[in-house]
């Protein structure tokens, strides 16, 4: 029943920060092991308090696998905490 | 007020309804989860009850307070996850901002439905077409939370009416009962259609032959008010079903509690008290994010052997610190049976935090309230749970925090 990895990978991120809705929208990222993985699709972003401190949540696809990237606002760091491959 | 005949005025109340709401939010946020069989729990366990199921996973019989278990036998592709607050309260908050566009006088019902009174609004926006609105609305919400988020909207002259009308047509529907409509639509309803009408109540309208909501409507005040409900709720529900305004109300909090069904069978005593005073840290926290203190705290357990086990106490003076409810809560608890399956606590008697009684009771009193302040201060810093007892440690990990069905205080 459950096909979710949960994770805690430090990960580079390419994003834009533009107009609209989602101001700030991850277009790729490269995990620690070097696999790159381009987003075709933000499902949703939303934020989340630790504390004071703001983490932004955006889940996003490949178009194959879900992944759940955080954006520290304080720290400025991207990490990768979850994976899910509903096709198992 | 008129009691007997049918409210004919305009209706300017609106109902808006998420459908399946957090199985939606996690179709909407995992690409991967749409058109997919997807079920929410608040746990990943087997035992643990769905609280919400997606369209996909109710096609195949998943129904609410199903056991994962029992499910996942029904339909092996059933995508079960556990639910994810934060994400469903940013939706809910969303939600709130589109209906703040519309009328100062929102509700929010619960987490995934809320109340607009075009009553209490701009002309110019009464004079708009609420039809026109409701799909307005809709559409924010595509827009803005995402392209699988829908909802339900409902129509009405008063909340009762317009939450009917938003269940009559799930999912994405948008219905309007007003008095021209009203026989017509309660014509195509069972009792137990009706919010407020469950088993207990259907009972006792059954037993003056009132079998169908349009009987029910038909019945005159005295009936209902001295034969079925033996209260003013009779005359309510005659008032009610005619579209007159009843339950433009707001109550105020009178219990906090939380209830958790332990991980496994036959956990050892000392293990269960753990989770107990996990339990009674968060009700200590809640109760005084609204400012309130206790003077009654209230324990149950449930246990296959011996079912439904409860205590209550009722302390001499308020008390609100984590430690006093758990003090009181684990000595009750030493009555409770063995083979516990859940557990609860409850604060109850509540009644406003104002530091002048607890300041005639000396340093003692003074000191707990210092230290119980810098400790909800250290928490709201750096986040919950990070500063907690000894005891309570690693059943985090376990007992977490839970969406609050039914209230919008905590959100």
């Amino acid at each position: 029943m459950n096909d979710e990895t949960f994770l805690n990978e430090r990960v580079q991120v390419v994003a834009s920060f533009g107009e609209g809705l989602n101001l700030c929208r991850p277009l790729a990222f490269k995990r620690p092991s070097g696999r790159e993985v381009t987003v075709s699709e933000l499902g949703l972003r939303h934020p989340a308090n630790k504390g004071v401190r703001t983490v932004h949540i955006f889940d996003v696809t490949d178009g194959g696998t879900d992944y759940r990237l955080e954006f520290d606002t304080e720290r400025l760091t991207w990490h990768l905490t979850m994976e899910a491959d509903h096709y198992e | 007020m008129n009691n007997g005949s049918y409210n004919m005025g305009r209706p300017m109340i609106m109902h808006i309804d998420l459908n399946s709401c957090f199985a939606t939010v996690e179709q909407q946020a995992r690409p991967m989860l749409r058109g997919r069989p997807v079920a929410i729990a608040n746990r990943r366990t087997e035992h643990t009850s769905i609280v919400t199921a997606s369209y996909e996973a109710k096609a195949l019989g998943i129904s609410l307070g199903m056991k994962v278990r029992e499910a996942k036998r029904l339909a092996p592709e059933l995508v079960v996850l556990e639910s994810d607050p934060p994400k469903y309260r940013y939706v809910y908050h969303k939600l709130m901002d589109i209906m703040k566009r519309y009328s100062a006088h929102i509700t929010m019902k619960s987490i995934d439905e809320g109340v607009i009174d075009f009553y209490q609004t701009t002309g110019e926006i009464q004079e708009r077409d609420l039809v026109e609105v409701g799909y307005e609305i809709k559409d924010s919400l595509y827009r803005e939370v995402g392209k699988v988020m829908n909802c339900n909207v409902g129509i009405g002259p008063n909340r009762f009416l317009a939450k009917t009308a938003a269940g009559l047509h799930k999912p994405n529907g948008l219905d309007v009962i007003d008095h021209t409509n009203l026989r017509q639509t309660l014509g195509t309803l069972k009792l137990r259609d009706l919010t407020g009408i469950a088993s207990h109540n259907e009972a006792r309208l059954n037993k003056v032959g009132i079998y169908t909501p349009l009987q029910f409507l038909d019945a005159d005040a005295t009936t209902l008010q001295k034969i079925v409900f033996k209260s003013i709720v009779g005359q309510q529900w005659h008032r009610r079903l005619r579209g007159w305004e009843v339950d433009d109300t707001s109550h105020d909090v009178k219990t906090v509690g939380r209830q958790y069904v332990l991980e496994t069978r036959g956990m050892p005593r000392a293990q269960i008290l753990q989770r107990l005073h996990n339990l009674c840290e968060s009700v200590g926290h809640r109760m005084r994010s609204q400012g309130k203190a206790a003077r009654g705290v209230f324990v149950y357990a449930k246990s296959p052997t011996s079912g439904y086990w409860h205590r209550r106490h009722m302390a001499p003076l308020p008390f609100y610190s984590n430690q006093a409810i758990y003090a009181q809560a684990a000595l009750l608890f030493v009555e409770a049976p063995e083979d516990i399956k859940e557990i609860g606590v409850s604060c109850y008697q509540l009644e406003d935090d104002t530091d002048k009684q607890l300041s005639l009771f000396g340093d003692e009193l003074a000191r707990v309230q210092r230290v119980t302040a810098a400790i909800d201060a250290i928490n709201q810093r750096f986040g919950d749970g990070t500063l907690h007892s000894a005891d309570t440690l690693g059943t985090e990990r376990h007992v977490k925090q839970k969406i609050p069905f039914g209230s919008t205080r905590y959100l």
